[in-house]
């Protein structure tokens, strides 16, 4: 049975690399065979914004739909993203807003091994 | 026995101790992955060992250490690139702990 890595990531794009740790990883867990489900809290729901156009640094939100056109799943907290004033509409299509009780829950449940990346 | 790997993503300026490693490892197998700026541990003699002493074994991701105009790692770290990070998760260790 294939295992599964969740990610739970709690930094932005544009606040450290931990966007970016988390794409590496994600990827090179996809490249083994791994499943591999994020869930971004806080400033982390940050990453499925569409749009994102940065100048200098690697686009997360690229890599992100990228990732899960090949599989991977990525959900971020509601009412973290009411809070930002992230609304619906405003997600890359690949990706979910969704909430802690509903999607978090049940990656954990789901997971075989699951890291956090945050501050 | 139950084995954990830590996960630090900070300075070790940052750090103003690792004994809550020491503490959470206890006699466990334990090991620790650098990322981004933590993989100045490596470049730091004294966190270095400091680190050292509150692990089994320290793994540095190679591409970060590269970013910061580094190649070369002391006697106990050992460079690793994201497919060895994903083996050391999901196959080598039992829980990772984010520090």
């Amino acid at each position: 049975m294939t295992k599964t890595l969740t990610i739970h990531i709690r930094s932005g794009t544009m606040m450290n690399m931990d966007t970016n740790v988390m794409v590496k990883l994600a990827r090179a867990a996809i490249d083994k065979g791994y499943k591999v489900n994020v869930f971004g809290y806080g400033e982390g729901v940050m990453a499925i914004k569409e749009g994102q156009e940065p100048k200098r640094f690697p686009n997360v939100g690229k890599e992100v739909d990228e990732l899960a056109k090949r599989g991977l799943v990525m959900v971020v907290c509601e009412t973290c993203c009411a809070a930002r004033g992230l609304r619906r509409g405003e997600e890359i299509k690949t990706t979910k807003i969704g909430s802690l009780t509903n999607d978090l829950s049940r990656f954990v449940a789901e997971s075989d091994r699951m890291i956090t990346l945050a501050r | 026995m139950t084995s954990i790997l830590f996960i630090l993503l900070k300075s070790p300026n940052e750090y103003s101790s690792l004994d809550h490693i020491a503490a959470i490892g206890g006699d466990e197998m334990t090991g620790a992955i650098l990322f981004e700026d933590a993989v100045y541990f490596a470049v730091d003699r004294a966190k270095g060992r400091e680190l050292l002493e509150v692990t089994d074994r320290v793994y540095v991701i190679k591409d970060d250490l590269a970013a910061r105009g580094f190649d070369t790692v002391p006697a106990g770290f050992q460079t690793i690139d994201y497919p060895v990070a994903v083996d050391l998760i999901m196959e080598q260790y039992d829980q990772t702990i984010t520090v």
